[in-house]
């Protein structure tokens, strides 16, 4: 159950990156998360919603985008998606490869609200 | 009503992953080799870090910090053979970088050659947080069944070694050493593998000496790095 240690990363991040930017209503919080990112998005959307009234609004809302793993081959350059985990080039199958995408958490952005700049979010 | 969307798109572990890779290169230059194992409960740790401060004695300085959810009773097991840390997480399913860093503080700090970090029993959240090793290294014991790779494919994927442990029990149990191999390199094609029984020191010397080659080209990294300057 790390997702709650992430969601409380990320409701803290959000937190400080909004003062930075003037303050407002935090009203959506949009959150990338990789299959390969070992949190499963059920759990951190459930997390979301018990922890997002600690510092914002519980109006807030989480948008998560769920993205594929993808990798490129090291032999042959190719980009490909990885399916089912099976970490092959479908060109070269003894190659190895690296994941390009798909292995984080991503904060991707905030919508904010500034009709009333200090409710909302705790200083 | 005044709205506005602040574009961010950052890894929200980019922090902790930054600090990670501070530490890896501190202890690095130093001559240290941290090795991060992790495993189910039970998968024999404890037992292979017992077998590992033996083989190693009076040639090759290790510490171990070792992470529980409660009680310290496998820091007990290790304490008169090596100098170690508990790191308790209070419930906590992972260990993260911080508690490292205070385990390292509660040890003084060792020059030492090995520094191995008992994770807390999870194939899951462990895989998640980077800990500062230089190698991730998976247990696997004969008794879990040989699927376990495909059910925990970050785990694997992210480890550079998968190490069977309990080979002793294979006539007991269903396991196919050759299957759970298949399985793991589906996942990551240039895992290294070891087997072994470390309660009764069959394969120790294997894994040791595979411990001391990553620490010699760890040394060979960072002495050609300082030979640049």
């Amino acid at each position: 159950m790390h997702e709650r240690s992430l969601v409380q990363r990320l409701l803290h991040q959000v937190q400080q990156i909004v003062a930075e930017d003037g303050g407002g209503r935090v009203t959506e919080i949009r959150v990338q998360v990789g299959d390969l990112s070992g949190v499963e998005p059920l759990l951190f959307q459930a997390a979301f919603e018990e922890m997002v009234s600690d510092l914002f609004s519980s109006e807030c809302q989480l948008a998560l985008d769920i993205v594929p793993v993808m990798a490129v081959c090291d032999d042959c350059g190719q980009q490909f998606e990885i399916v089912d985990f099976q970490f092959q080039c479908p060109a070269c199958p003894t190659g190895a490869v690296q994941v390009i995408q798909g292995d984080e958490v991503k904060l991707i952005s905030i919508n904010v609200s500034s009709d009333n700049p200090v409710e909302g979010v705790a200083s | 009503m005044n709205q506005r969307t602040i574009i961010v798109k950052k890894d929200i572990q980019a922090d902790q992953k930054a600090d990670a890779a501070v530490l890896r290169e501190q202890l690095g230059r130093r001559g240290t080799l941290v090795v991060n194992l992790l495993s189910s409960p039970g998968a024999g740790k404890t037992t292979l870090l017992e077998a590992t401060a033996q083989e190693f004695a009076g040639r090759r300085s290790m510490a171990v910090l070792v992470g529980d959810l409660e009680t310290d009773r496998d820091a007990q097991r290790l304490a008169p053979l090596v100098p170690v840390a508990q790191l308790t997480t209070g419930g906590a399913c992972h260990l993260e970088l911080p508690l490292v860093q205070r385990g390292l503080q509660a040890l003084g700090d060792p020059a030492v050659d090995f520094l191995f970090i008992e994770n807390i029993g999870n194939l899951v959240c462990p895989a998640s947080h980077d800990l500062a090793e230089h190698l991730r290294v998976v247990l696997i014991s004969t008794t879990e069944g040989d699927d376990k790779p495909g059910k925990y494919p970050k785990m694997f994927r992210t480890s550079q070694v998968m190490v069977i442990t309990k080979l002793d029990l294979l006539p007991h149990v269903p396991f196919s050493v050759d299957a759970v191999t298949e399985d793991a390199r589906r996942i990551h094609p240039e895992l290294d593998v070891f087997t072994n029984c470390a309660l009764k020191g069959e394969g120790v010397s294997d894994w040791c000496d595979y411990l001391e080659q990553q620490h010699q080209q760890l040394l060979a990294r960072y002495h050609a790095t300082a030979g640049n300057h």
